[in-house]
């Protein structure tokens, strides 16, 4: 079955006052129809970096890709023409972001907005747009769908007013009245509550599988990825360090980082704190030519300094980027 | 047995706005021993965060007491002592704002210093730098300025620039929530070293239940203003007893089996948190609480023991 | 650390910050033409004696012969109904200009942003309301129209000109570093500070204000030309320099009565206004980019 969307070698670059940053150093993601990705890194990695280049957001003068595919459906967005693009965020790709807040504009109200986006995503083609009546059905029957209560008064109601928890759920709502088939969710639940996040969460896996849709779920989060995802990326300073089944990730981490990251987590069995990872993530102006997780290694070896690792595969289609792992 | 280094003896904070009277802290009474490492979990809403500001000092009470020492720091700020102002330290959840954009590292560690002469100028730069030292960052960060540290960096100068003073209490408001999981193990452990050093009480809050599990001795959960439940972290854990306790152990989102075994029955949270300016009569909790009765919306529930250092405030368990 | 290796390590730091500064500035070909021309103006303003054709122009002189000639390569910008070279009143002009801008921002903006300081800092005090009511009234007035009245009231010359500019100008300082103090004071390390037992004076001069730099700065320069065109307004109905010397109103003033035909005494004097304050404010826009938080 041929893939949704496969990242291919992605570079990204931003230039700034010291020179170049040199963030993304060869992404390789791919996600089937139906699949559910975890995303997974620490801040500064890259994750939302490689999330924007798929949805051709980067603010352009200063970031720059500079090798890479990013195919979808067969064809490499980085070759389309500009209306192309649009197409695909009207009606295959569609996101949601962290802070509901500034995802939402402040001045008009949630059914303007949420109108506005039924509106557009219904257009087919050049022919008509649908009823005002349609527009705002279509819109109270997606708001129920996310279980907001009482849409019709939510319609009339600012961003403001409305809970976080409820925000994030119009952000869901605007996502899934497109019918994309591919979500990519960018830290959805990190600035909620937990039980609320716990909710939202729930309602996103659920919807994205009533609607046979793909999901990114980028997130710093190990526990949510092991409770909602059947396929996790760990990333690091840029590059993919490994990928595998969730369940297999967690009964058996072989990359050091993603050992490290697991290890750091505070447990509710009370073992106490370990003591994380020594170091800092490398600075993107002049990062290690090898393994960029070379400094912070405890397993480090010479070949590891001289280039960077590929993506091994080992067993269970388990993909590692450590010579560690080598055949 | 220590002795109480802090006690709030039914402490209230409410404030004036135009949408009504927001409680935020609504009738608090709890101990801290010296010594100990007290938590305090809470969702937003809670009061968790205008509870640390009010001990520290950047709110005053409403209504209530609260004894430091023996002493009773419930009047004016600028009415307690200059040594007050010394013991009690606070450290704020978001280091990017808690250090002036505008001072270099050396500056912001040096204020207390300077403000309470704990150490002649000579010997202020040499201070500056054993702090650094100590809390684990090198002696060149000392003319940097806080835009060029990494966030877990930066939250490590406030904590020694909290130290500078040298405290006896010192109240972490979610000291490591804006961090990444490796950074916060490394200022966590640097944390629990420090208290082992010198012998510091921790008032620590909030919201990552597995964080609490493995720093705090004794555990307080408070809900829209007032305390739910209280008990050894131990006990916390093992028995959960308040619904709404169960039902935030529930929902957290775990890496393992065993601790999926340890968590309560996944109770569905419904309905969101209400707003502090609209708390309803009666228990705050009853719009959302799965046990409830009819006299829950009705009276609130009053804190009875249910064994040695356990207490709990419902209508399930009244006497 | 030593205090010779902290002022090193100071010194580096400023200079590294100055290049990066440069960076964002120069990134907009506009601003840098802009600093282009301040520079000009500031140094042709200064050496005007040197520099200028007939610097005896400027001051007293008459030459009917040579009255209300046209441009050319003797006068430059022609001369004016007595026989003065335009040109050379023009740089003549400049310096007036400069020096009304730099007394006027010097007298009105250290007391605005103490002000402004204290009546951020005692919010919900009687010193907030008396100082905020009172810089109210004088913004409620549109500078011009105020600086007049003041301006009309005294003698018109240079000295009282700037006095009546700097009269009104403190309120606009006071008011931004009024609103960016009310928000400061509640960010966490004004807290801290407060908490730790910091005098007052320490967190308005240090912690505060060092956080209001970047906006002053940038209002300063944008403000050097809105002054130099209240100035020039108020020369221009005669309430500023006196001949024989004249600024850039002036000079328009006297030669408006010859337009049409005798255009060029009106002409050149507005393009220099509309060049110094054209070059004052890409500046300020350059100023506005370096002070922009950058995101990546």
């Amino acid at each position: 079955m041929m893939p949704l969307l496969e990242i291919k070698n992605l570079h990204v670059q931003f230039r700034v006052f010291e020179g170049e940053l040199k963030v993304l150093n060869g992404v390789d993601i791919v996600i089937s129809e139906g699949e559910k990705i975890g995303l997974v890194g620490e801040t500064g990695c890259g994750k939302t970096t490689t999330m924007k280049s798929v949805l051709q957001v980067l603010p352009t003068p200063i970031a720059r890709i500079s090798t890479g595919e990013i195919i979808y459906k067969g064809r490499d967005i980085l070759k389309m023409r500009p209306n192309e693009i649009q197409n695909l965020r009207k009606g295959e790709i569609t996101a949601i972001f962290q802070d509901s807040l500034a995802a939402l504009n402040p001045v008009f109200t949630i059914g303007q907005q949420l109108c506005d986006v039924v509106k557009y995503s219904s257009r087919d083609g050049d022919r008509n747009y649908l009823s005002k009546k349609e527009i705002i059905s279509r819109s109270i029957a997606v708001l129920k769908e996310t279980g907001m209560p009482d849409p019709e008064r939510i319609l009339k109601n600012y961003p403001i007013q409305l809970s976080g928890g409820m925000r994030q759920r119009v952000c869901i709502s605007e996502a899934i009245s497109i019918a994309a088939k591919l979500l990519i969710a960018d830290e959805p639940t990190t600035s909620l509550d937990v039980t609320i996040q716990d909710q939202v969460l729930r309602l996103l896996i659920r919807l994205v599988e009533k609607k046979n849709m793909s999901i990114i779920l980028i997130t710093h989060s190990l526990g949510i990825v092991r409770e909602l995802t059947n396929r996790v990326y760990v990333m690091y300073a840029g590059n993919i360090v490994e990928t595998v089944r969730t369940k297999e990730l967690f009964a058996n981490p072989l990359h050091p980082y993603t050992r490290g990251l697991i290890n750091a987590i505070p447990r509710l069995t009370g073992e106490g704190i370990s003591k994380g990872i020594e170091g800092r993530i490398p600075n993107y102006l002049n990062p290690p030519a090898g393994c960029r997780f070379y400094p912070r290694c405890e397993y480090r070896m010479t070949v590891c300094l001289e280039k960077p690792p590929p993506l091994f595969t080992t067993g269970d289609n388990h993909g590692i980027a450590c010579f560690l792992y080598k055949e | 047995m220590s002795e109480e280094i802090l006690t709030f003896e039914n402490v209230k904070k409410y404030f004036v706005t135009p949408q009504g009277v927001v409680r935020a802290i609504d009738g608090i009474s709890f101990s801290v021993k010296k010594g100990e490492t007290f938590g305090l979990i809470g969702e937003s809403g809670s009061g968790k965060s205008t509870l640390a500001y009010t001990v520290s000092g950047i709110y005053r009470p409403t209504e209530g007491k609260i004894v430091f020492n023996k002493q009773d720091i419930s009047g004016k700020y600028s009415k307690r002592s200059k040594f007050l102002k010394k013991e009690i330290r606070i450290v704020f959840q978001d280091p990017g704002s808690s250090l002036n954009p505008r001072r270099n590292i050396k500056q912001i560690i040096e204020l207390p210093l300077m403000v309470h002469h704990i150490s002649k100028n000579k010997d202020q730069n040499r201070k500056v730098e054993n702090l650094l030292e100590i809390v684990g960052l090198p002696i060149d960060y000392l003319y940097k300025h806080p835009r060029e540290l990494g966030g877990g960096e930066k939250q490590m100068v406030a904590i020694a620039r909290a130290l500078a003073s040298n405290p006896s209490l010192i109240i972490l408001d979610e000291p490591t929530s804006a961090l990444d999981v490796s950074i916060q193990a490394k200022i966590i452990n640097i944390l629990i070293k420090l208290q082992k050093k010198y012998n510091l009480t921790y008032l620590f809050i909030t919201h990552d239940l597995s964080l609490m599990r493995n720093v705090a001795s004794r555990v307080a959960i408070m809900y829209l203003g007032k305390i739910c439940e209280v008990a050894t972290a131990f006990e916390f854990f093992k028995n959960p007893i308040h619904p709404y306790t169960q039902m935030l152990l529930s929902s957290i989102p775990v890496i393992s089996y065993e601790e999926e075994v340890l968590k309560p029955q996944k109770i569905i949270s419904v309905g969101e948190i209400p707003s502090p300016v609209n708390i309803p009569p009666g228990c705050s909790f009853h719009f959302r609480c799965p046990k409830k009765m009819d006299i829950c919306s009705q009276e609130d529930p009053v804190m009875v023991e249910i064994c040695k250092g356990h207490t709990v405030r419902c209508h399930l368990y009244a006497k | 650390m030593s205090k010779k290796k902290s002022f090193i390590a100071t010194l580096s730091i400023g200079r590294y910050n100055l290049s990066r500064a440069w960076y964002k500035f120069s990134r907009n070909p506009l601003s840098v033409f802009g600093l282009i021309i301040f520079f000009l103006i500031i140094f042709v303003a200064v050496f005007a004696p040197y520099i200028t054709p007939y610097p005896e122009h400027a001051g007293a002189y008459t030459n009917f012969r040579e009255a209300s000639k046209p441009p050319s390569l003797t006068y430059f910008f022609g001369t004016d109904s007595i026989g003065r070279d335009i040109f050379t009143r023009v740089i003549f002009g400049y310096r007036f200009s400069l020096i009304l801008a730099v007394v006027v921002l010097s007298l009105s903006i250290p007391p605005g942003i103490i002000l402004g300081l204290i009546a951020g800092y005692y919010q919900y005090t009687w010193i907030e309301v008396t100082i905020m009511r009172i810089t109210d009234i004088f913004i409620a007035v549109p500078p011009l129209v105020l600086a007049l009245a003041i301006a009309a009231m005294l003698s018109p010359n240079l000295f009282n000109q700037m006095m009546a500019i700097s009269f009104v100008w403190w309120t606009w300082y006071c008011r931004l570093v009024y609103t960016m103090t009310i928000s400061l004071c509640h960010e966490d390390f004004v807290y801290e500070a407060k908490l730790i037992g910091a005098s007052n004076t320490h967190i308005l001069l240090r912690e505060i204000l060092p956080n209001c730099v970047a906006p002053i700065l940038t209002k300063m320069t944008l403000d050097m030309g809105l002054v130099i065109i209240v100035g020039a307004s108020l020369s221009f109905i005669g309430l500023g320099v006196q001949p024989p010397k004249s600024d850039l109103g002036t000079m328009i003033a006297n030669g408006a009565r010859g337009l049409p035909t005798e255009w060029w005494a009106a002409v050149f004097p507005a393009i220099a206004i509309t060049l110094i304050i054209l070059a004052f404010n890409l500046v300020g826009d350059g100023l506005q980019d370096v002070f922009a938080v950058e995101e990546v």
